[in-house]
C-alpha cells in the first residue's frame, strides 16, 4: 500500500518555524527601528553604505562558498545580519571603497574562511571592523559628523568623503551623477568629548523631525539626546531607544538570551558606577546597546551554556569598561568582544555545567579517559 | 514560557504540539483479531525466550509460549486460541528480525476465563512471581521486565512507588482512557505495587491536561491510605523517570544510577492494571490499551489489541489511512520508530501507532551546529547536545562521554528544538555504542 513512507530517527516532531532562517530574519527586523533613526539622523547616505555592504557581502559568500565548493546558503540571510551589522559599525562619512573592503573581509574572510556559518570563531562584523581599525584604512573610518547635519545639504545629498574618496572618484562621480556633496566638518562623539575632558555640549537646537524641540542642557551633559540618537556617532549606535526596541523583540522571539545584554551593560554600569566615571553618560554613548543586544549575543562566537554566557557578558563588560578609560581609543566594544569571542573557546570546553543529579559543584570538564581503540581504526565518520 | 507554574514539574523540557483531541475521546475498544498473530520471542530488556511450542501445536489464549531461565526476562503469552503455523524471523517494529511464534487463530475467539483470586492476601514474593509468570514489562515503551523492577537492591529499599501518568508523548491516549474507564483496577494495581516492594507511599502523576483523570482517580483513591494524586505541569518529558520522580518528590537520581537509589520505583498506568490484572483474574499480558491517531487516519481510535497483531490490520480497523501517510510512527512521536511499511507486529511496548501527513513530517536538512545552545537550555539532564554531536563527528568518544552522551536518555527534546535540524539522538546512540565498546575491551 503506502510506498513512500518515511523512515527516520526519533523525533519525528520538529518545533514549528525554528530555523536558522527565521532567527537571522528575526535579527533584520529588530535592526530595523536603528536603521531608519540611522536615516533619519544621518541622511540618505547611510543608504548607500548599507547597499554597499549587503551586496559586497552577498557576492562575497556566492563567491567564496563556490571557490570552495560548499552548498549556497545565501538564503539563510546570515550574510544580510553581518552586512547591515558590519555597516551599523561605520561612521556615516565611510567611503564605499572601505564599506566594500570591509564586508568582504566580514563574510568573505571572517566567516566563509573559518569554515562557514557555525565555524567562525569570531563575529563576521567585528572580525571585519577589527581588522580595519588596526589596518591603514583605519583613517577613513574615524571621521563623525553632527547628527541632522544633512539639514544644511539637503536629505538627498551624498557626503563627499563617502562617495568618492581620491581624485578618480570624484570625476567618475561628478561626470555621472553631476550632483553636488555635501563636504561636512566632522564632529566629535560623545565618547572622543569625554576623552578630551568635555561633556556633549548642545548638539542640536531647533526644531527636530518630529515637530518638537531637543531639550538642550547648557553646559551640562544631554541624557536625552544621548538616549534618542541625536549625537554623532557610527550609523547604527546612536539611537538607544531603537537599539531596545530591537533588542527587546529579539528577546520576545526567543532568538537571543537576556543574559548577555544584562550582564555586559550591567557589569559596565556597575564598574563606572563604583569607580563614579559619570555612569549614566557612558552607559548611552559609544556602542554598548548595539553590542551587547546584537554582537555579543550572536548564537556561533558566543558560549552554548547559561553559566558560560555569564562568565562571557561579564567579561566583556568589565573589558569595555577597561578599553574606555585605560586605553588610547574613546571606544571599546567591538574589540572587547572580539576578545571575548575567542575566551569562548575555553569558556565552552572547560566551564562545566553540572548534569541532572550530579552531586558536588563541578566547576570545570574534565576528560574521561577511555581504553585506546584498536590499531585498525574504526573511525569511519563523516 | 509556561502559562501556568503552579503545578509541579522539572527544569527544561519542551512543548510540542500534543494533538491529543484526536483520540482522547474515543473508548476503548477491542481491536479485531487478525488472521495471524506474530508473537516476538523478545518483547522486552533482557535475556530472549525460547519458543515452547511446535508448529503444528495447539495453543489456548493465553498459553505461555515462549520463556527463558534468566532472571532478567519476561514470558510471552498466545494472544489468541488457535494453531502454531511456523517458528519465524519476522521484521520487527525497530527493524530488525525477530524470532516469532507465528499463530493461526481459530474462527472464534474464546473469552479469557477467569481465574479470581483474593488479591489482598498476596506477599510480595507472591505478587513477583504473578508478575514474572504473566509476562509483566514496563508498558511505556521501555519494556524492562517488571518482577526485575519489584526487586530493588536489599540495602535500597523502596518507599514510595510512582504511578507515572503524565502520558507526555504527543498525540497518545491510552493511558487517559485507561485512567477514565478503569481508575479502580489502577488504584488496586497501585496498592499491589506498594505491597510488592514495602512502600507506604504511591503517588499518581497525572499531567494537567487531562483533568477528568485527575477526578476519576481521585475518587478511585478515595479512603485508599498512603496514596496521593498529584497534578503535573504539561510539559515533554514530564513522563521520564528521573524527571518524574524530581518533579513528584524533589529527589534526584544521581547519573547512572536506577530510581532505587533515592527509595523510589515508577511504574507505567498500563503496567499498574496489567498488574492487577495478573493477581486478580490470573490473566497473563497477551494483550494492551493502544492509541491509533495521527491526522493520516481516518477514525483515531483507541483499542485494545492483542499482542503480535500486525500494525495493518489495526490501521483497517481505524478506517485506513487519509490519502498518502506521510511516517507511521510506532510509539509516540518524539520517541517512536518510523515504520517501513505496516507489517511489524503489536509488541507489549507499543503504546501507539501514530500516522503523520506528509505536511506534518518535517525532517529538514541538517545543517552546521549554529552553537544556538537551545539543545543545552531543554535538555531535561542538562548535557550538551551540540557537543556530543560535534565530538561523535570527529569520532572524539572521550568528548562525547564528557558531554554527557552516556546519561542521554534520548527524549528528542534537542532535535525538536534545533534550528539547523540535527538529529542529535542519532549521535548519541552511535557515541553510546562506541564508548560501550571501548569499555568492553
Amino acid at each position: 500500500m503506502a510506498d513512500k513512507m518515511l523512515v527516520t530517527v526519533s523525533p519525528h516532531l520538529h518545533k514549528k518555524d525554528e530555523t536558522i532562517q527565521r532567527a537571522m530574519k528575526d535579527v533584520l527586523i529588530a535592526l530595523t527601528p536603528a536603521a531608519v533613526w540611522a536615516l533619519v539622523v544621518f541622511g540618505f547616505n547611510v543608504v548607500y553604505i548599507l547597499a554597499v555592504s549587503c551586496i559586497t557581502a552577498a557576492l562575497s559568500e556566492v563567491v567564496m562558498r563556490k571557490i570552495m565548493r560548499r552548498k549556497p546558503t545565501l538564503r539563510d540571510y546570515s550574510a544580510m545580519v553581518t552586512a547591515v551589522l558590519f555597516a551599523f559599525l561605520l561612521p556615516p562619512t565611510t567611503p564605499l571603497w572601505v564599506v566594500a573592503i570591509g564586508a568582504f573581509l566580514a563574510v568573505g574572510v571572517g566567516k566563509e574562511l573559518f569554515g562557514g556559518l557555525g565555524k567562525n570563531i569570531f563575529n563576521p562584523a567585528i572580525f571585519a571592523r577589527v581588522l580595519l581599525w588596526f589596518s591603514p584604512l583605519a583613517v577613513y573610518t574615524t571621521k563623525f559628523v553632527k547628527p541632522f547635519f544633512w539639514k544644511a545639504s539637503g536629505f538627498f545629498t551624498p557626503i563627499a568623503t563617502s562617495i568618492h574618496e581620491g581624485a578618480v572618484g570624484r570625476v567618475v562621480y561628478k561626470t555621472l551623477a553631476g550632483n553636488p556633496v555635501a563636504d561636512v566638518t566632522t564632529a566629535a562623539t560623545p565618547l572622543s568629548l569625554l576623552k578630551s575632558g568635555k561633556w556633549l555640549p548642545d548638539v542640536v537646537s531647533g526644531p527636530t523631525p518630529v515637530g518638537a524641540t531637543w531639550v538642550t542642557s547648557g553646559g551640562k551633559p544631554n541624557f536625552w539626546s544621548l538616549f534618542l540618537g541625536a549625537k554623532s556617532g557610527c550609523i547604527g549606535e546612536v539611537c538607544i531607544l531603537a537599539l531596545l526596541i530591537g533588542g527587546a523583540y529579539l528577546l520576545w522571539r526567543g532568538t537571543i538570551d537576556w543574559r548577555i545584554p544584562a550582564g555586559i551593560i550591567g557589569t559596565f554600569f556597575l564598574l563606572t558606577l563604583v569607580t563614579w566615571h559619570h555612569p549614566v553618560y557612558n552607559l548611552l554613548s559609544g556602542g554598548l546597546f548595539l553590542g551587547s543586544f546584537f554582537m555579543a549575543t550572536d548564537w556561533v562566537t558566543s558560549p552554548v551554556t547559561r553559566r558560560g554566557k555569564w562568565i562571557f557578558a561579564v567579561g566583556i563588560g568589565a573589558t569595555v569598561f577597561i578599553l574606555r578609560f585605560w586605553s588610547l581609543r574613546p571606544e571599546g566594544v567591538a574589540l572587547a568582544i572580539f576578545l571575548w569571542n575567542i575566551g569562548t573557546l575555553v569558556i565552552d570546553r572547560y566551564i562545566a555545567v553540572p548534569k541532572f543529579g550530579e552531586v558536588g559543584a563541578k566547576v570545570f570538564n574534565r576528560l574521561p579517559v577511555l581504553p585506546e581503540p584498536a590499531p585498525e581504526p574504526a573511525k569511519k565518520q563523516a | 514560557m509556561s502559562g501556568k507554574a503552579t503545578y509541579k514539574t522539572f527544569k527544561g523540557g519542551i512543548h510540542p504540539p500534543y494533538n491529543k483531541e484526536l483520540a482522547s475521546g474515543k473508548a476503548i475498544r477491542p481491536a479485531p483479531v487478525p488472521a495471524e498473530v506474530f508473537i516476538p520471542l523478545q518483547q522486552h530488556i533482557g535475556a530472549p525466550n525460547e519458543p515452547l511450542v511446535n508448529p503444528g501445536d495447539r495453543v489456548e489464549l493465553g498459553q505461555k509460549v515462549g520463556s527463558s531461565e534468566a532472571f532478567v526476562s519476561a514470558p510471552v503469552h498466545a494472544s489468541v486460541a488457535g494453531t502454531v503455523k511456523e517458528i519465524a524471523e519476522v521484521t520487527g517494529f525497530t527493524g530488525a528480525k525477530v524470532k516469532c511464534v507465528v499463530i493461526t487463530p481459530d474462527a472464534e475467539q474464546p473469552e479469557f476465563a477467569r481465574k479470581d483470586r483474593d488479591i489482598t492476601a498476596l506477599s510480595d514474593q507472591e505478587i513477583r512471581d504473578i508478575a514474572r509468570e504473566a509476562g509483566l514489562v514496563g508498558m511505556g515503551g521501555a519494556a524492562f521486565p517488571t518482577h526485575v523492577k519489584l526487586t530493588p537492591p536489599k540495602d535500597k529499599p523502596v518507599d514510595t512507588v510512582i504511578i507515572n501518568a503524565c502520558e507526555c508523548e504527543p498525540f497518545l491516549t491510552c493511558d487517559h482512557r485507561v485512567m477514565l474507564e478503569r481508575p479502580h483496577d489502577l488504584v488496586q494495581g497501585l496498592k499491589l505495587l506498594m505491597r510488592a516492594v514495602n512502600a507506604k507511599r504511591g503517588i499518581i502523576g497525572i499531567e494537567a491536561n487531562k483533568m477528568d483523570a485527575v477526578d476519576a482517580v481521585r475518587g478511585a483513591a478515595k479512603g485508599e491510605a498512603g496514596i496521593e494524586v498529584e497534578i503535573l505541569e504539561v510539559k515533554y518529558p514530564e513522563g521520564a523517570e528521573k524527571m518524574l520522580i524530581f518533579a513528584l518528590t524533589g529527589r534526584k537520581v544521581p547519573p547512572g544510577k536506577l530510581p532505587s537509589e533515592v527509595g523510589c520505583l515508577v511504574q507505567n498506568v498500563g503496567t499498574a492494571v496489567a498488574l492487577y490484572e495478573a493477581c486478580a483474574w490470573g490473566k497473563p499480558l497477551y494483550e494492551r490499551v493502544l492509541t491509533v491517531t495521527g491526522q493520516g487516519i481516518k477514525e483515531p481510535a483507541n483499542l485494545l489489541a492483542r499482542v503480535g497483531t500486525p500494525i495493518s490490520t489495526l490501521i483497517e480497523a481505524c478506517g485506513g489511512f487519509v490519502g498518502q501517510p506521510g511516517k507511521v510512527i510506532m510509539g509516540g512521536p518524539m520517541t517512536g520508530w518510523a515504520q517501513p511499511d505496516t507489517s511489524a507486529p503489536v509488541v507489549k511496548g507499543t503504546s501507539g501507532i501514530v500516522v503523520l501527513t506528509p505536511e506534518l513530517v518535517d525532517v529538514g536538512t541538517e545543517e552546521e551546529c549554529v552553537r544556538c545552545g537551545k539543545c543545552t537550555d531543554v535538555c531535561p539532564m542538562f548535557l550538551l547536545p551540540n557537543f556530543i554531536v560535534q565530538a561523535v563527528k570527529k569520532g572524539q568518544w572521550d568528548r562525547a562521554e564528557m558531554w554527557g552522551a552516556l546519561d542521554c536518555f534520548e527524549c528528542g527534546c534537542c532535535s525538536f528544538t534545533c534550528p539547523a535540524y540535527i538529529p542529535h539522538v542519532d549521535y548519541v546512540r552511535k557515541a553510546k555504542a562506541e564508548i560501550a565498546a571501548l569499555k568492553r575491551r
